[in-house]
């Protein structure tokens, strides 16, 4: 009996056996083949090639595109509900705005043709364009643009997880119509059939901003209910989502590869490429498959990591753009901290704050940003891919501005303010004790997952000490576990007197207003930076009617970024680069300063057959 | 032997219950919740909080517990939080089968490899191929299987091409038989990786232990009644000394489904491995409490066939 059950055991594991040997000189049988198949497609290419090379090459249509991320998206292809980056590389290439930006960040005609605010920007007429088609051939018209924001705006939104009201809020009567109270939104008004008007509450400095998320179609999502919208196969699977874009999400191997198919009615013309795939890649392999020509560019959000950027540029197939991110590390200064009950229930009250005595005095925050080598920074750990940065808005922003104070690397400029502020080593232990004599010392915390960052903190640590600051680093922590303390629960008992954290923003190219980052009763003021001259100079600059004119809003964010860089509540340490690879067999790239994908359409690639 | 595994099959209910109660609590015992990532100025953090009282994330964790159990035990693991509230079972069953497949075909080459030179080097110790043998099972061991996954990915998918370097499947479009192969010739380089380390564990376990056991009395006993050589070997000596890599093998079998985070990753190989890490980065806990519960039936079962399996090979082994 229990003889037979082993040779049943072993009569199934010999014919798995002979199953995977079958299998594997099938396998050898195919390859050949497929070497072959290539070796032919590559004489074709050489052929054409020596042909365009005859008759001066033009964008040709047809072709294949193979880019690369590293992550797979999350898989909710809905503009409304999607939530990360791997899911914006799809949907840019399918789903389009009213408004689009160019490259000085304007607001460019997009869906679209036309607009005109009112004289105190409370309304926003938006002459939509005509003869746009949804990738199911049904019309684009103001119907999509008023049930797009409606969606939004509507009761059920958040709680399915919609996390874009910041485009709703601003408009005409959204807290009535999310709460419930109003069976319709007034903040959106369709004049005609290609005519939509926003209304905004109060006037607004950049109206067109608000009117420029991309819209989804009324017709598919019309009749479903908002919080089954996330869970639909219209939001989830390839060839259901419908957007109006030049290119169509038809094919998925989820997690694998993304599959976009050219809209051939698209409104600025049929695109040049038949497809575009996108194949998830292990980032430690992409390199070696660009060079090996199996991929064909990678680009947000991660790129080319800097430490390989000479490899990358040396492949000759391999063309390369390098343009500064839109956002950047910093080191910022704890200097008040939350009252525990405040953090606990969720208030910022600057009147209850608890100051830090550490980094109180300007003077020694100062010091700090001189005795930091930030251009040894940018060098050593960028490779030179980055700048050092002063204030903290996005240098492609009109109202960014260098002319406030620079900090440049000096030993002895740091020495000499911390001495003037009464911090000098009275017991000759090699560390500056703080004015009243007693030991001094900067805790300094820091997240895991971005490795740069990781890497500076002990050059920061070392910096400090040459000036004699003691600095204590901290064990660094995960993401969520760091900043659920310094931002959620940020009293001076739980994060257990932190002077000094590490931390990285990327910001929107929509408008350059810092208020969500350092607002005094913001959220994520993370040093819990108090100056009423800060709050007001944020304010003027969105003050209507004044802030109608750019140049008024420039010149008062240029105060306030000087105010920011004296001041110093946080020393901006550098802007990394994002580093675009591609091969050169495509053709007509010209990405825009937030992102590599702009006007695909006008792609193509020289081996088209 | 059959009230012996429904024995064994009704002591998983405390079991998966005590691990349940204690990955719940550490897992809420860690900062941070699956909102605590999302960082984005442009978000109002208000948005953030009414999420987690939606999700009920603001209740003490009894309170917590109690819901996941009341549902889970309905056989509904809840939603995602991370993947916009899509069920857990289809985030899960989407992989589990390429994990399973993966752990098999990891587990099929660890076995063709490492028993018959385990044997060979057994019977012909200090011979060329023992020591072969004996080098190889040092290099797997020592060898960090990311460092051999690249170079099995830069060699002989890059260079060469004779491997697909990526994923699971060629494309949506493949179908029938040929998407079968196709998945297999994807499945042989992150399988050996896989199993790179186990076959040198299997290797020397099965060297020592037929030397062993061909030492033993009754091994020379049989030989006394004349028995040939092929018989000794396969009836006798084989049996026992596989017993040691069938309790090997029964923990394998849970470490496979969940132990195979880097390979997977570095072969962008969707599986479990890499799901459970996501989550417990994220602090996705539907996701981190629904693939706890999973490895600990498979390791538990893995437990269990191997103790059915000793008694198929060692008859002396019962249970009742």
């Amino acid at each position: 009996m229990l003889n037979k059950k082993f040779w049943y055991l072993l009569v199934v594991l010999t014919l798995f056996a002979f199953l995977l040997v079958a299998c594997n000189s099938d396998e050898g049988g195919d390859d050949p083949d497929d070497e072959d198949e290539q070796e032919q497609q590559d004489d074709n290419n050489e052929d054409e090639n020596n042909e365009e090379e005859e008759e001066e090459e033009g964008p040709v249509s047809g072709g294949e595109l193979v880019g690369a991320m590293d992550t797979a998206p999350d898989g909710i292809f809905n503009p409304i509900f999607y939530s990360e980056a791997y899911e914006a590389n799809i949907l840019d290439f399918t789903h389009e705005s009213l408004a689009g930006q160019n490259d000085n960040l304007e607001f460019i005609p997009q869906l679209a043709e036309d607009w005109e605010a009112n004289d105190d920007q409370t309304e926003l007429t938006m002459y939509l364009r005509e003869g746009v088609t949804w990738h199911d051939g049904e019309e684009f018209n103001a119907e999509d643009v008023i049930y797009t924001y409606t969606a939004i705006a509507s009761p059920g939104y958040t709680e399915a997880g919609g996390i874009r009201t910041t485009f709703v809020q601003p408009l005409v009567g959204y807290e009535e119509f999310s709460s419930g109270e109003a069976d319709t939104f007034e903040g959106v008004e369709m004049v005609d059939e290609y005519t939509v008007k926003f209304h905004f509450a109060e006037p607004n400095v950049n109206p067109v901003y608000y009117a420029s998320y991309p819209i989804i179609p009324e017709h598919v999502f019309g009749d479903i209910p908002i919080e089954e919208q996330p869970s639909h196969p219209a939001t989830l699977d390839a060839g259901e989502v419908i957007g109006t874009g030049p290119f169509k999400f038809t094919e998925m191997v989820e997690r694998e590869e993304y599959v976009l198919t050219r809209h051939d009615d698209y409104w600025q013309g049929t695109p040049y490429l038949e497809s575009i795939k996108w194949d998830i890649v292990d980032q430690s392999v992409i390199t070696s498959l660009l060079e090996s020509g199996d991929i064909d560019f990678v680009a947000d959000p991660n790129g080319v990591p800097a430490a390989d950027y000479e490899m990358v540029d040396g492949y000759e197939n391999v063309e390369m753009i390098e343009q500064t991110d839109f956002g950047y590390q910093l080191m910022g200064f704890k200097m008040n901290y939350r009252t525990a009950e405040d953090a606990e229930a969720g208030t910022i009250n600057p009147d209850n704050w608890v100051e830090n005595p550490d980094v109180a005095d300007q003077k020694v925050r100062q010091a700090i940003a001189y005795a930091i080598n930030r251009q040894g920074m940018v060098e050593g750990l960028l490779r030179g891919r980055g700048s050092v940065i002063n204030a903290p808005i996005a240098q492609q922003f009109w109202a960014y501005t260098d002319e406030v104070p620079q900090y440049e690397y000096s030993t002895e400029e740091a020495e000499a303010l911390l001495d003037e502020a009464g911090y000098v080593d009275v017991n000759d232990d090699g560390f500056r004790e703080n004015p009243d004599g007693e030991e001094w010392v900067l805790d300094l915390e820091y997240p895991t997952g971005n490795k740069i960052r990781e890497d500076s903190a002990p050059v920061i640590k070392d910096d400090l000490e040459k000036v004699g600051i003691k600095v204590e680093l901290r064990n660094p922590r995960e993401m969520s576990a760091y900043s659920n303390d310094i931002i959620f629960n940020d009293s001076e008992e739980a994060l257990d007197g932190l002077d000094l954290y590490l931390i990285g923003w990327s910001l929107g190219s929509g408008d350059p207003d810092p208020t969500g980052l350092w607002n005094i009763e913001a959220q994520y003021n993370i040093s819990r930076w108090n100056n009423p001259e800060s709050d007001e100079l944020i304010n003027k600059a969105l003050q209507t009617p004044d802030a109608f004119d750019q140049e008024f809003r420039t010149q008062t964010y240029q105060e306030w970024q000087e105010l920011f860089a004296t001041d110093l509540p946080a020393v901006i340490l550098y802007a990394q680069n994002k580093i675009y690879a591609y091969n050169e067999r495509l053709n007509g790239v010209d990405p825009l300063p937030m992102g590599f994908i702009n006007d695909p359409h006008l792609w193509w690639v020289e081996d088209a057959q | 032997m059959y009230k012996y595994i429904i024995r064994r099959l009704l002591i998983f209910i405390p079991m998966l219950f005590a691990l349940s109660v204690i990955v719940f609590g550490l897992a809420k015992a860690a900062p941070g919740d699956p909102f605590s990532t999302m960082l984005d100025p442009t978000i109002d953090p208000e948005v953030y909080e009414d999420r987690r009282d939606e999700l009920g994330l603001n209740d003490s964790i009894p309170v917590q517990y109690a819901r996941w159990i009341g549902n889970a035990v309905q056989g509904d693991f809840g939603e995602s939080i991370v993947y916009n509230s899509r069920p857990v079972m289809d985030l899960i069953s989407a992989r589990f089968w390429n994990t399973v497949y993966l752990g098999l075909v990891a587990l099929f080459f660890t076995l063709i490899v490492a028993i018959p030179i385990g044997v060979y080097s057994a019977r012909n110790p200090y011979s060329i191929l023992d020591y072969f043998g004996t080098g190889f099972g040092f290099v797997g061991l020592a060898i960090p299987n990311f460092f051999f996954g690249l170079l099995a990915i830069y060699f002989l998918a890059i260079k060469l091409g004779w491997f697909p370097p990526q994923g699971t499947v060629s494309g949506s479009d493949v179908s029938g038989m040929k998407e079968f192969f196709d998945r297999i010739h994807h499945m042989i380089l992150p399988g050996i990786t896989l199993g790179l380390a186990s076959t040198a564990t299997y290797m020397r376990y099965m060297r020592s232990e037929v030397i062993d056991v061909l030492g033993s009395d009754y091994i020379r006993t049989a030989k006394a009644k004349g028995m040939t050589d092929r018989v000794v070997l396969y009836k006798h000596t084989l049996r026992n000394a596989l017993i040691p890599i069938i309790t090997l093998m029964g923990f394998e079998f849970g470490v496979l489904v969940g132990g195979a985070v880097i390979t997977e990753r570095i072969f962008n190989y969707p599986g479990l491995g890499t799901l459970f890490l996501d989550a417990v980065i994220n602090r996705d806990y539907p996701i981190v409490m629904a693939l706890t519960l999973i490895f600990g039936v498979f390791i538990l079962v893995g437990n269990l066939l191997a103790d059915i399996f000793y008694s198929v090979v060692d008859p002396r082994i019962r249970y009742d």
